[in-house]
């Protein structure tokens, strides 16, 4: 057909020539654009006849690049173990500065611990404080014989006036009198003689709750208390084989700072006809509620009677 | 004549009428549920006798039946007046208490408190004022006594339905009273807790409550019980007052100094502890109309104006702590309202000075 430029394969100039000689009569652009297309077709053909000359150049081109590449990184690796090598020798020397440091860290550390097991430690001493945003709250650790009882918390607010923010002291331990009295002149003996009435009514408490927990076989009824454990009044006996409970005792503390009873009274109820052994018998234990503990008084009628036994048997 | 199972009839009648009429309205008043534990904590019928009751039958049958076996075992009026007083320990918020305060004349000696002189001589105070009243007593724990007292008059016995309840901590200067009190009895009451625990004057507070524990937590001051100390491990954290800031994170809180500074105050003001419980407090006002406007019906009056304010909720401390975070109030509160446990108030009256 006239004008259509069919797809031939490269080389067949001769076809090609025959088609356009056979278009005869066409105008001039018809021959020029054929021979245009001719021109076009031959450059393409010496470019595919180039393309592998040039692929071989760019692939030789990557290879030395390659070639290039692989030295360039042999010689970085060489550089880093050069590296490795020096720091390792480096460490070695720097190493006993490092566990210097590691150890003055750990030497900071048990100190700071050692601070705060001495600060916890101190409510041992009795008297402990620590300070708050306000002030300073206070706390006092009871004890009695060697055993550690309750502890007892004053909160204060360090203004002019002194107060007191809030605390745990039980409300019968007159504070309010004691603080009228002291906190604003004297600290010191505020705290002093708080301690004091606390240790005396822990003491007293821990006596009365001993009684009654280990000598309940040697109490008829159960012991006669008050808040402030300063009135104790029992009916005991002293041999656990009795059947009957032939002692009253009647213990006033009217000194609230001690922990022994400031009147004692034992009254014998027996029917026993024989009075002397029996008033013996009362006055010494009078004289022991005086002057010992009380479940320590009645830990040592167990051990009267122990002896007794020991006696009968020999 | 009544007829006791095992048809005894002369032995039935050794119990009065009355008394057995009282045991059955107590007993009836007391919840199947806490019917068991009432009745042990009692300990008038041991272990053997409430296993021949059958407890799975009709309340009113159940009753009937406790009731028959009390007046077996010779049950007294006091043993009734005893069983009255633990169902009330059981059920203290039924009734509303009030606080009342004792002094004593300075340079007083120390108070050697005897529970049973105190008992023995408060009963005869009473006793000899009135000769018609029932008084009974039962320890409880913390060295303290509940009293029950059922008042009657010169001529008539005792009314065992509206009793007075009164518990006293020994060695305290406060007893706390269950109103139902006639106020004619007020001061022969008064008098007798005074003279009985060794003090001179005795005040009613302006506090009262429901709950008991609490109004005894406010007056013994015992409700703030967070110390710092050494030992503590965990150190005092914050607490988000009903609003946490970073729960989300979309979320940006534009006034969040203003948020943190509200979490401070309050926390400064109220603590960290629970709140003793409260259900209402009360103020009553006679002071001048002060008003910014110029004229008015109200203002430049010369009498003062009468009024009362009372706020009330299921518990008003712990509402009036959520006030500022919830943004209903300013921070930091009235001081008339945040001054409540620490003065030990709820009922207040405020004057023009």
């Amino acid at each position: 057909m006239p004008g259509q430029l069919h797809r031939q394969a490269p080389g067949n100039l001769d076809m090609e020539l025959a088609n356009a000689q056979s278009q005869d009569g066409e105008s001039k652009g018809g021959v020029l654009a054929h021979l245009e297309r001719l021109e076009i077709q031959l450059s393409k053909s010496h470019k595919k006849l180039e393309e592998p000359q040039r692929e071989q150049a760019v692939e030789s081109a990557l290879g030395t690049k390659i070639h290039k590449l692989r030295l360039l990184r042999d010689k970085l690796s060489a550089e880093v173990k050069q590296r490795q090598a020096r720091v390792k020798v480096s460490a070695a020397n720097v190493e006993p500065d490092q566990t210097l440091e590691i150890s003055e860290q750990e030497i900071l550390e048990r100190k700071q611990e050692n601070v705060k097991a001495i600060l916890q430690a101190y409510r041992f001493t009795g008297i402990s404080g620590k300070l708050t945003s306000r002030g300073v709250c206070v706390c006092i650790s009871t004890a009695f014989e060697g055993n550690l009882l309750d502890s007892y918390f004053v909160d204060l607010v360090i203004q002019k006036p002194l107060r007191i923010h809030h605390h745990s002291i039980p409300v019968f331990i007159p504070l309010e009198e004691i603080a009228a009295k002291y906190l604003q002149t004297n600290i010191q003996h505020f705290l002093f003689i708080l301690c004091e009435y606390l240790n005396a009514y822990s003491g007293r408490k821990y006596q009365a709750d001993r009684l009654q927990s280990d000598f309940a076989a040697c109490l008829a009824g159960p012991l006669q208390r008050n808040s402030l454990c300063n009135l104790l009044s029992f009916t005991y006996k002293v041999e656990p084989k009795d059947q009957s409970f032939p002692f009253c005792a009647r213990l006033l503390y009217k000194d609230l700072t001690t922990a022994l009873p400031t009147d004692v009274t034992v009254t014998y109820r027996g029917t026993d006809a024989s009075a002397t052994t029996w008033e013996e018998q009362r006055a010494a234990h009078e004289h022991m509620f005086f002057t010992k503990p009380l479940h320590q008084v009645f830990t040592s009628f167990a051990r009267k009677g122990e002896k007794l036994d020991m006696s009968l048997v020999s | 004549m009544r007829r006791d199972p095992a048809g005894n009839v002369g032995r039935a009648k050794e119990m009065d009428e009355t008394v057995a009429e009282f045991f059955r309205r107590t007993i009836l008043k007391i919840p199947i549920t806490e019917m068991m534990a009432v009745l042990k904590a009692w300990d008038f019928l041991s272990e053997n006798h409430l296993q021949t009751v059958n407890f799975r039958q009709r309340k009113e049958s159940l009753v009937q039946d406790l009731v028959l076996l009390c007046e077996e075992k010779r049950a007294s009026l006091n043993d009734a007046a005893l069983l009255d007083i633990i169902y009330t320990q059981f059920h203290r918020h039924q009734k509303v208490w009030d606080v009342f305060q004792m002094s004593r004349r300075p340079g007083e000696d120390i108070d050697l408190f005897d529970m049973e002189q105190f008992k023995s001589s408060f009963k005869k105070i009473l006793q000899r004022a009135l000769k018609n009243v029932t008084v009974s007593f039962r320890d409880t724990e913390e060295n303290a006594v509940w009293i029950r007292i059922a008042w009657g008059t010169q001529y008539r016995k005792p009314n065992q339905y509206k009793p007075v309840y009164v518990v006293y901590y020994s060695q305290t200067p406060y007893a706390f009273v269950a109103s139902s009190l006639l106020k004619s009895n007020l001061p022969l009451l008064g008098q007798a807790l005074t003279v009985a625990s060794k003090h001179h004057q005795i005040v009613k507070m302006d506090l009262r409550s429901r709950y008991l524990d609490s109004l005894k937590a406010i007056v013994f001051k015992q409700y703030n019980q967070t110390f710092e100390t050494h030992n503590s491990t965990t150190p005092l954290q914050e607490r988000s007052l009903g609003l946490d800031i970073n729960m989300d994170s979309r979320i940006i809180h534009e006034n969040r100094v203003e948020k943190e500074r509200i979490q401070r105050v309050t926390q400064e003001i109220f603590g960290d502890y629970p709140q003793p419980r409260l259900e209402f407090a009360q103020y009553k006002l006679e002071t001048k109309f002060k008003s910014d406007l110029n004229g008015g019906i109200l203002a430049e009056r010369e009498e003062p104006l009468r009024c009362l304010v009372k706020f009330s909720s299921p518990h008003l401390l712990e509402a009036l702590k959520s006030l500022a975070p919830a943004g209903i109030a300013d921070a930091p509160l009235s001081p008339l309202l945040t001054c409540i446990p620490n003065k030990g108030m709820n009922y207040f009256k405020i004057r023009d000075k």
